[in-house]
């Protein structure tokens, strides 16, 4: 840290609109001692902050050098600091040497507590804001700025969709897909619920905006290799396959597919049997076609593995002469302030849910294929439709695939429409439609011969050598065996995560929850990924159906633009590591939330500004105490708690020094004062940015002036806003517990607690609790 | 006598190189077992100076008393402040004395 040149001089003027808190304590007493401090240049209490005397005294004395940073005691909005900030910001005050102490939150003002005592507590806590504001350095936002593109991974309905929204904002897109063209699943779809109208149609209508856009690059066959960089500015290094046919020179006009003897069978995932022999009839296609799923590009791709080497024969009938079967793999690089990821989902393996026979008999297939067989359906009489194969399960996914009770209505609706006659079974355990898809669910269950069995089939066998199939369950609504034949079966298959993410989440160093779909804050921040400039969008982070992905596309969209936007302002407040106490022992980069850190040129860990959210874990966990968010440092917070005289209420009364999160424990305690529960006087508080940024050396200053007991309050698991760092503090906090029992001293006098935000009388609970059970437990022996 | 390591506690100080131990020791004695867990490799060589016992984040250290010194039972713990070291006293009979002392150059003033 630099010396301070210039001794600091405190301005402290406490606001006492009205004169409560001149009738709460002897504020006299207060001004006498805090005159009397360190660094102290003036010291008023202030009737009204307001009036046009008083900011322009402050003023003066601020151009004069009188004063160059000032505390501000009572209560203040928002919208005052900030005009406060500005008023003085005229008279060349940095807006970063203010500093604000509100008495009140923290119990003063109370009735019912001794005079003398909240003297006391009032003036202790000013002393504690002092001995922050001292410190204050005079900072300046940073600019950084930004590349202003964005890259988007994954060209299926979310990608396509954040793609041209993005276009529509005039921002540079690359569009990134492994596949030959556009369109992912959804392309695949016959028919989209709930208006059973053609996906093609509205995937059309956002490619067409594609084409007419010249901000959109859209690379096919493409996948990432490694990122590098950080946000606002990474750099992405792409493969792209061979395509084996010129982009430019092929007009698609199939002159090469009518000359390709090879026919190889469609997408295998998509075929009805692993065989190719299914009940429906295989399809098939050639070695050399359009672009799957959708033709765009508009190019043709030859699927070289299935190619007899010496076979020319394309490369003869192209008129065009597009045809290369030279090309080799090819590298490019982008630059990309932001990036999302739509990586989509990919079906379950129906053939792990072994009971229904998928892959074992041809007229098992799963909902996808049945898309397939939507436009023309074969003759068929009988047909099964099995929900939740293999979502709801402990076996297979345990979680609710959440679109295929509404896909399979939607099925069984359109096949009634071709086939009026067919009997159809839905075996379900139970049928989720949510919102509107209701509507669906109704439609269906008034259709004659559409039978809803609640209950899954225990077998599904062939029946003889007729080609159907037998399957048995039990109703479970009428507790009767039920015994089928059926010509076809359909598997509601469920949404796992697409080997897309499989392959990305390691690249980007991007967290996964337990399901393997992306992680993300899913009530507050649905979009973020925990790694800042990378969002989000679709069933990448876990099922969802159409219209949603397009929804979370559009979040991810909007957060990503603060990443594309010219030039960005970052809070100075970020990290600093002491450059002279720092042994580079890397602890702070292992617990980094956000994987921030990055060795500079002497190897010491310093944080990318772009990706740092300034929480402060790093600053908890460094074993030396010498990295410090900027402003709030830990020398600071030493001071702060240097400040608390431990016997102000007598040796044997217990004193608390409560550390609140100030994400919610803060808000908490702040409601409970003004929510007039009584606030013990016992109790003092410090607002920290995370639990996870207390240092145990400064638990352990506090300890060894005499305070009582320690409480960190943090958020409950899984709920911190910065992932992790009330389980860092916890595990801390029980070190040093560890610590004090070896020093024969009770380990409960540190203590780590959850608060919700509106957890205002547990709080109040918990620190009365505590303050009995540290009176039982007697002073703390460093106590003088 | 070489210091105790608690390995359930230690953690070999996770991604570094060297553990934090390991860094500070003036005999060079500390180092990293093949389970990753800080050990003395010399103890006979051992002047309890305490450097890793204050340096040990996860206080997964403690001295042994030399025999000289205290028998089982004494104990002597630093526990580090910001700029103060408050070091407790076990004597053999758990009498226990404690002592606060502010570090040289860290007073700013």
């Amino acid at each position: 840290m630099e010396k301070i040149k210039v001794p600091s001089k405190v301005g402290i003027f406490i606001s006492d609109p009205g004169g409560r808190l001149g009738s709460a304590i002897a504020l006299d007493s207060v001004l006498q001692r805090l005159a009397k401090m360190k660094n102290v240049g003036r010291c008023e209490v202030i009737a009204d902050i307001w009036s046009d005397g008083f900011l322009h005294s402050v003023m003066e004395d601020v151009k004069a050098g009188n004063l160059n940073r000032i505390l501000w005691v009572g209560r203040f909005s928002p919208n005052q600091q900030k005009r406060l900030k500005s008023e003085l910001a005229s008279a060349e005050l940095n807006p970063y040497l203010h500093e604000w102490c509100d008495i009140e939150e923290q119990g003063i003002g109370q009735e019912g507590t001794d005079r003398d005592i909240q003297t006391q507590k009032a003036t202790m806590l000013i002393q504690m804001s002092l001995s922050r504001a001292r410190f204050l350095e005079a900072l300046e936002p940073i600019a950084m700025p930004a590349v202003e593109s964005v890259l988007i991974v994954g060209a299926g309905v979310a990608g396509l969709h954040a793609a041209t929204s993005l276009s529509k904002l005039n921002k540079k897109v690359y569009l990134i897909e492994k596949e030959s063209g556009i369109g992912g699943k959804v392309a695949q779809l016959h028919r989209l619920y709930p208006r059973v109208c053609d996906p093609r149609c509205g995937l059309e209508f956002e490619v067409k905006k594609l084409r007419e856009s010249d901000k959109v690059e859209v690379h096919t066959l493409s996948q990432i290799k490694s990122l590098e960089g950080s946000p606002r500015n990474f750099e992405v290094k792409i493969e792209k396959q061979p395509r084996y046919v010129n982009e430019e020179r092929c007009n698609a006009c199939g002159e090469c597919n009518k000359a390709c003897p090879i026919q190889i069978p469609i997408n295998e995932a998509f075929s009805p049997t692993a065989s190719g022999k299914g009940a429906v009839g295989i399809l098939s296609k050639k070695a050399i076609h359009p672009s799957e799923p959708m033709n765009f590009p508009a190019a043709y791709v030859i699927e070289r593995t299935y190619c007899p080497p010496e076979c020319r024969e394309c490369v003869k009938a192209c008129p065009t002469k597009a045809v290369e079967l030279e090309q080799t793999p090819s590298e490019i690089v982008v630059r990309a302030g932001a990036i999302i990821a739509t990586t989509g989902w990919d079906a379950y393996p129906l053939s792990k849910v072994e009971e229904y026979g998928y892959g074992l008999y041809p007229n098992v297939i799963s909902n996808l294929d049945a898309e397939r067989i939507l436009e023309n359906p074969p003759e068929l009489k009988e047909i099964g439709f099995i929900q939740c194969a293999g979502s709801r399960d402990e076996r297979h996914l345990s979680y609710c695939s959440s679109v295929c009770c509404s896909a399979s209505l939607k099925q069984a609706s359109y096949l009634k429409e071709k086939l009026p006659d067919a009997r159809i079974y839905i075996f379900y355990q139970d049928i989720r439609t949510p919102g509107f898809d209701e509507e669906l669910y109704q439609k269906v269950k008034a259709l004659d011969n559409v039978i809803f069995i609640r209950g899954l089939p225990s077998t599904v066998k062939p029946d003889g050598d007729t080609g159907r199939l037998k399957v048995r369950a039990e109703d479970t609504l009428s507790g009767k065996e039920v015994s089928l034949n059926l010509d076809l079966l359909v598997l509601a298959g469920g949404m796992a995560p697409s080997a897309g993410t499989n392959e990305l989440a390691p690249l980007l160093n991007l967290p996964r929850n337990n399901f393997g779909f992306f992680e993300s804050h899913l009530q507050c921040h649905p979009e973020e990924s925990q790694r800042a400039g990378i969002y989000i969008g679709g069933s990448a982070r876990g099922p969802m159906n159409v219209s949603q992905s397009i929804d979370s596309s559009h979040r991810a969209v909007v957060e990503s633009l603060q990443f594309v936007d010219g030039t960005f302002l970052v809070e100075p407040t970020y990290p600093v590591p002491d450059k002279t106490k720092c042994d580079k022992c890397k602890r702070c980069m292992e617990d980094c939330p956000f994987s921030a850190f990055y060795f500079d040129d002497q190897g010491f860990p310093t944080p990318d500004l772009a990706k740092c959210r300034q929480c402060g874990n790093c600053m908890g966990t460094c074993p030396l105490a010498t990295i410090s968010l900027r402003n709030f440092t830990i020398k600071q917070m030493a001071a702060q708690v240097q400040s608390i005289k431990a016997s102000f209420l007598g040796k044997e009364e217990p004193v608390v020094l409560a550390f609140l999160c100030g994400n919610d424990a803060y808000y908490a305690a702040r409601a409970a004062a003004d929510s007039g529960l009584t606030i013990p006087p016992n109790v003092f508080f410090i607002k920290v940015p995370c639990a996870g940024s207390i240092n145990n050396a400064v638990i352990a200053d506090a300890l060894s002036i005499g305070i009582d007991g320690v409480l960190v309050a943090g958020c409950k698991d899984g709920q911190c806003h910065y992932v992790k760092g009330n389980q860092l503090v916890k595990t801390r906090s029980g070190d040093i517990s560890d610590k004090l029992k070896k020093m024969m001293i009770e380990p409960e006098r540190v203590r780590f607690e959850s608060l919700e935000i509106r957890d205002s009388e547990k709080y109040v609970n918990l620190i009365n609790s505590y303050i009995q059970d540290l009176r039982a437990m007697g002073p703390n022996p460093f106590k003088e | 006598m070489p210091p105790k390591v608690d390995k359930e506690k230690c953690d070999g100080c996770k991604a570094e190189k060297e553990s934090l131990c390991e860094q500070i020791c003036p005999g060079d004695l500390m180092t990293l077992s093949e389970d990753k867990k800080g050990y003395c490799r010399m103890p006979r060589d051992c002047w309890d100076c305490m450097s890793c016992i204050k340096a040990c984040p996860k206080g997964a250290l403690e001295t042994r008393i030399p025999y000289q010194l205290g028998y089982h039972v004494a104990r002597l713990i630093p526990m580090m402040g910001t700029n103060t070291i408050t070091w407790t006293c076990i004597d053999i009979n758990g009498k226990k004395e404690t002592f606060r002392f502010i570090n040289r150059g860290s007073a700013d003033e």
